[in-house]
């Protein structure tokens, strides 16, 4: 099944419409070049860059140790020494904000990769066995399918405690569900295509069938669904955080500092939370910026 | 004849994933740490009180009877006692259960118009700037999460303005206008996500179905672009908006624990997050179960308007 | 021989011996005016009698008698959703105490300055010894279902908390202090109790202290949701569980009546939106509020704050038996890292007192305020690890739960641990994997080399001393192990006047201030927040009675 989830290197340049002169290399030449006259693109994985820097090298970026309290400047508003201001313990918005990039950025993507993975593969197998395979699969796809992201993860947090591994695997393993039913019904419209059957009529293995054939021809699905997915880790890992399920203290994460500090805006205290939110949504939107880029080139 | 095999097939099918979902979540709370007497009385009580506690709860006896005490139990339409309200679970999940509705109804009725409507006029115009400005829009609000959302909505209209409540709780005696009105400001969160999900899929499905070779042969018949789109295009690009609200209904039934939390609402979200910090596994099952129904029934009803709609797939799925 | 004399010496005639050795106590000044009100309370003196007293000795009195209030309308109040069933005998959580105590009463309840007042005792006074306590009930007083509040109705209510054959979450409480069949009834009105072991503050557990220790029928049996069955000065007019409940007055109390027509509580399950609601006008007030969640409305004019000083606290445990804090040294450097006045600032805007690594708190009156301070001293701390052979330093897991500020008090201590060299990390958790199954190996409470456990308010130190720190406690994280100590407690304990638990708290004190087991870094008060139109609150930690409150019409 390895050959299934590395699409791209063997499959993916070939479109049932594509000039069957250009090599694999030029089409991706050609694609890279599209991706980056897309302004969504571009917009998108700047930001997406920037917070990856963040991410990586924030503690040395940020003026003030993420963590450092200074109890006798609590709440200072937004100033020249702290741009952001300080929270309620007077430690610096800014410098929190720019670490707390470091934890979602580890935890959405590794469950984002693990979910596209055993989605795919779920996704094509049982949309293509069809039969018993697609039945006993399916039912237990479904009956974990049948609850809602966060019930499951509360689940699953409760039970095995609260942890970053935890998260990701949580996030991950119902991500692949949800992507392996988008699969599943692309699959379903593909199977019974004239090409499948033609190459049903060659003889082909089901493996070959499935990964050389219909892989190709459902990935814009996939992509879509797992660049649209990692948006979706971002919001989960965050909500998880703001239930307290998700990332924990002392960790200056964006949801968890919501989640702390909302009760402070009514006080005129906005920015404690409005930064952590800002940064939020420029992460997300970021990602679907440039997801919604991947998108138009791999569509046209 | 047919249809009814199929249906009953599916049934059957329904059945099995119920039953499968039963031992999941009684296996799940099986794993949860801590003792239920525990959770009630605190770390502090003193242990014989505790174990007096599960003694009368029955969390003491061995895991198979408790599992058929609850199964056989939930077939006569007996949920079972909640251990920490030691009250029937039934009422309490009748009364989120409602409450939940009611909030997803409220968002549901907005969205799904809505964001088709969205999708299809986007793939219409598509690389026009209407096109842009509706995908964008809809990706920048589906990413948004409802807490941060919810946030800036109950600063600027409860905070500020006194526009409208900050709970989506309306007193006791409300009647539906006024519960309605409570139900407004707590939906927006709920219909700014699912807006973009559905116009993004309903575009994407919308897009397929144009580009496709059928779409070409129809134009060919001689159909009209008016008639191509109705009786072919549209059809398809539902497909699979179909699937998003019926993947997305568990979530608006029970996934909504941020929202209820935010909004101090009561629905089944909150039910069971609560449930499961208290160990309480008579009320946690059955909110569970309760959703995973609402679940299994909303992508069966799905099922059958996806083969209604696509010929090619015939609802049994079994020739 | 002036007035005020011979006032004092006419009622010292008619006191015993531990009375007078109070009244000693108070005229040489060792006793202040709230210290003496306690002692007196607690040993059966009449109130009235003891004002009598303290003004004759020229104690001023804190404020005239409350005016009174206007009666009439709701009082709306967002407080936290009970944790269950509101089962007297289970109760473990605030939410399901406030709203059991607005309809169901104690004995006696702890009043602002820790003394206690009659409630449903009119006085009690122990034995020489204080082995057997006798407590006087007030007559005429009915149930809400008609019947009696006797002395058989007490000694139900009692024996049914502490008998282990019930799930009674105060049997913890009762152990080793009064056993099942040592109530005896002596008339209808009178009650006897012969403890377990003789005990200077055996009233505070018959009292709102121990909070389960509601007064119900003799003949109670469960159920208590159905009708919210008391004596209380309201009556349950509606409960929806996970929703909220009111009240209204009870027309026919024994006391002064209640002043609002009803109370009207809705449950939330986050302290956030309850201070957004406070803000956005949809309740008048908020049954609890900690100082990190009422930031926003601390200042505010628009709000009034209500502090209570308590004796609740976080005590930091570190394992004496294992690892570097096996080294008394050791643990006295983290103490010492510390800057306390830091903490009450910034982790409570001042709503705090600094802890001096003993439960002794300023708010009990037996504490010993002799004994020096301690304050941050990092160069001492330095010494000190370096004289313990760790100048290095070291590394080592602090294991908390998440609950109220405790994941911040945890980052200070880290950040001024860090000062002297002990690296700490960090492992927060939620409350239930923290306690675990609370008991000695599968609790990482109890099994972590460093943690932060809460511990609310109590009326006297006694719970403290036990459990957490004695040789064998059941809640001994820190795995103290010292008989002088445990001697010193038994003294304690025993001891029925001030002067005698004074002499032995100041021993207690200088004992775990030099082995320091556990930091007892600051304790903080308890708030209750409140729109501008309510007043008459009494700021009594963490039991927001209500039958006083007055509602402005606005």
């Amino acid at each position: 099944m390895s050959t299934a989830l590395t699409p791209d290197v063997e499959a993916a340049p070939v479109p049932p419409n594509a000039p069957s002169l250009d090599t694999p290399d030029v089409i991706r030449r050609q694609r890279l070049g599209l991706l980056l006259r897309s302004p969504s693109f571009v917009i998108g994985a700047v930001i997406l860059i920037f917070w990856i820097v963040m991410a990586i090298a924030g503690p040395f970026i940020a003026p003030y140790g993420s963590n450092d309290t200074d109890l006798l400047n609590t709440l200072t508003p937004p100033s020249g020494d702290h741009w952001f201001g300080t929270d309620q313990y007077g430690r610096d918005v800014l410098s929190r904000v720019i670490v707390g990039s470091r934890d979602i950025l580890i935890v959405a993507p590794l469950a984002t990769l693990l979910g596209t993975i055993v989605g795919t593969f779920l996704g094509l197998l049982t949309g293509y066995a069809r039969g018993l395979t697609d039945d006993v699969v399916s039912r237990i796809m479904e009956a974990f399918l049948a609850l809602p992201l966060l019930i499951i993860a509360m689940l699953v947090i409760t039970a095995l405690g609260i942890s970053n591994t935890t998260v990701i695997i949580v996030i991950g393993l119902s991500f692949g569900l949800v992507i392996a039913r988008t699969v599943r019904a692309a699959v379903l419209s593909e199977r019974d295509l004239d090409y499948v059957a033609a190459a049903n009529l060659r003889g082909e293995n089901p493996l070959y069938i499935m990964t050389v054939e219909i892989l190709p021809n459902v990935l814009p699905p996939i992509l879509v669904e797992a660049t649209v997915r990692l948006g979706y880790a971002i919001f989960t890992v965050a909500s998880l955080s703001f239930l307290g399920l998700g990332i924990q203290p002392p960790s200056s994460d964006w949801g968890l500092a919501i989640s702390q500090n909302y009760g402070l805006i009514g006080g005129g205290y906005w920015w404690t939370v409005l930064f952590d939110a800002l940064a939020i949504g420029s992460l997300v939107v970021g990602v679907n910026l440039a997801a919604e880029g991947i998108h138009g080139v791999v569509d046209a | 004849m047919r249809f009814a095999q199929a249906l009953a097939y599916r049934l059957l099918l329904a059945v099995i994933t119920l039953v499968l979902l039963s031992i999941i979540v009684f296996a799940g709370c099986q794993v949860l740490p801590g003792d239920v007497g525990r959770a009630i009385l605190g770390p502090l009580a003193d242990a014989r009180a505790v174990a007096v506690l599960n003694h009368q709860l029955g969390v003491d006896q061995p895991l198979l009877l408790q599992y058929w005490h609850w199964v056989s139990g939930m077939v006569q339409g007996n949920m079972g006692m909640s251990y920490t309200y030691r009250a029937p679970v039934g009422p309490f999940i009748g009364h989120a259960l409602v409450n939940s509705l009611k909030l997803a109804g409220v968002a549901f009725v907005f969205v799904v118009p809505l964001g088709i409507l969205g999708g299809v006029v986007a793939a219409l115009r598509l690389g026009t700037w209407i096109d842009r400005a509706i995908v964008l829009s809809g990706l920048s609000a589906t990413v948004v999460p409802e807490f941060v959302s919810g946030i800036v909505l109950i600063m600027v209209f409860s905070i500020w303005l006194h526009v409208f409540p900050l709970t989506a709780t309306a007193p006791n005696s409300a009647g539906g206008l006024t519960q309605l009105y409570y139900l407004l400001m707590p939906a927006i969160p709920l219909f700014m996500i699912i807006f973009g999900y559905i116009a993004r899929m309903a575009r994407a499905g919308m897009v397929e179905a144009l580009a496709s070779d059928y779409t070409r042969t129809a134009v060919l018949k001689g159909l009209t672009y008016r008639q191509v789109i109705w009786r072919h295009v549209l059809r398809n690009a539902l497909l699979p908006t179909i699937t998003v609200v019926a993947v997305q209904s568990g979530y608006l039934i029970g996934g909504l624990v941020v929202v209820e939390t935010l909004f101090n609402y009561h629905g089944i979200g909150g039910l069971i997050f609560a449930a499961a910090k208290a160990k309480d596994f008579p009320m946690l099952a059955a909110g569970i179960l309760v959703i995973g129904l609402t679940y299994i029934v909303a992508n069966l009803v799905a099922d059958m308007l996806y083969s209604a709609l696509n010929p090619r797939i015939s609802f049994g799925r079994r020739e | 021989m002036s007035q005020r004399d011979s006032l004092i010496s006419a009622i010292r005639r008619n006191l015993s011996e531990v009375d007078n050795d109070l009244m000693d106590n108070a005229l040489a000044g060792r006793v202040d005016r709230r210290g003496f009100l306690i002692h007196g309370t607690r040993l059966g003196l009449s109130l009235p009698l003891l004002g009598t007293l303290a003004g004759a000795m020229g104690m001023a009195g804190s404020r005239g008698a409350r005016a009174d209030g206007t009666s009439g309308g709701t009082l709306r109040v967002a407080m936290t959703m009970p944790a269950g069933a509101i089962d007297p005998v289970t109760i473990a959580d605030d939410g399901g105490l406030m709203v059991a105590m607005q309809s169901a009463e104690y004995l006696c309840a702890l009043n602002p300055d820790f003394t206690l007042r009659p409630v449903l005792a009119t006085s009690w006074s122990p034995n020489t010894d204080g082995s057997v306590w006798t407590f006087k009930l007030r007559s005429g007083v009915k149930f809400t279902n008609g019947e009696p509040m006797n002395a058989d109705a007490v000694i139900a209510s009692v024996e049914r908390l502490a008998n282990p054959k019930n799930a009674s979450n105060a049997l913890s409480a009762f152990k080793g202090v009064l056993s099942v069949g040592a109530s005896h009834k002596v008339d209808d009105l009178t009650v006897e109790f012969h403890l377990d072991a003789p005990s200077g503050n055996f009233p505070y557990i018959l009292s709102s202290d121990n909070y389960n220790c509601y007064i119900l029928p003799a003949n109670y049996t469960g159920g208590f949701e159905q009708s919210f069955i008391g004596t209380g000065p309201f009556k349950l007019e509606k409960y929806i569980p996970k929703v909220g409940c009111s009240y209204t007055r009870n027309d026919s109390y024994w006391g002064p009546k209640a002043l609002p027509d009803r109370l009207e509580f809705t449950f939330y399950s986050d302290m956030q939106p309850q201070v957004l609601a406070l803000q956005g006008g949809q309740v008048d007030m908020l049954a609890q509020m900690p100082v990190a969640a009422g930031r926003a409305i601390l200042n505010n004019p628009d709000f009034k704050i209500v502090s209570c000083k308590s004796s609740a606290h976080q005590q930091v445990h570190m394992r004496c038996d294992q690892g570097s804090f096996r080294d008394k040294r050791v643990r006295q450097a983290l103490a010492l890292s510390i800057n306390r006045k830091a903490l009450v600032r910034g982790l409570f805007q001042g709503h705090a007192d600094v802890g001096n690594d003993s439960p002794f708190c300023p708010a009990f009156p037996s504490t010993d305020t002799s004994i020096p301070q301690r304050d941050q001293d990092l160069k001492k701390a330095r010494e000190l690890l370096g004289a313990a052979g760790v100048s290095n330093g070291f590394s080592v897991t602090l294991t908390t739960e998440q609950f109220l500020e405790i994941p911040d008090y945890a980052v200070l201590i880290q950040s001024f641990a860090k000062k002297i060299g002990i690296d700490i990390k960090l492992h927060v958790e939620d409350q239930g994997a923290y306690y675990g199954k609370a008991v000695f190996g599968q609790s990482d409470w109890l099994d972590s080399p460093l943690g932060i456990t809460d511990y609310g308010n109590r009326g006297v130190p006694n719970v403290f001393l036990g459990a957490p720190l004695v040789t064998g406690g059941p809640w001994n994280a820190a795995h103290f192990n010292n008989k002088t100590y445990d001697g010193l407690v038994v003294d304690y304990v025993k001891a029925l006047d001030l002067s005698g638990q004074r002499a032995v708290s100041g021993k207690i004190e200088s004992l775990l201030l030099d082995e320091t087991p556990i930091i007892f870094g600051y304790f903080y008060n308890y708030l209750y927040a409140t729109s501008k139109n309510v007043s008459g609150l009494p700021a009594v930690a963490d039991r927001p009675f209500l039958d006083r409150v007055s509602i402005a019409k606005t």
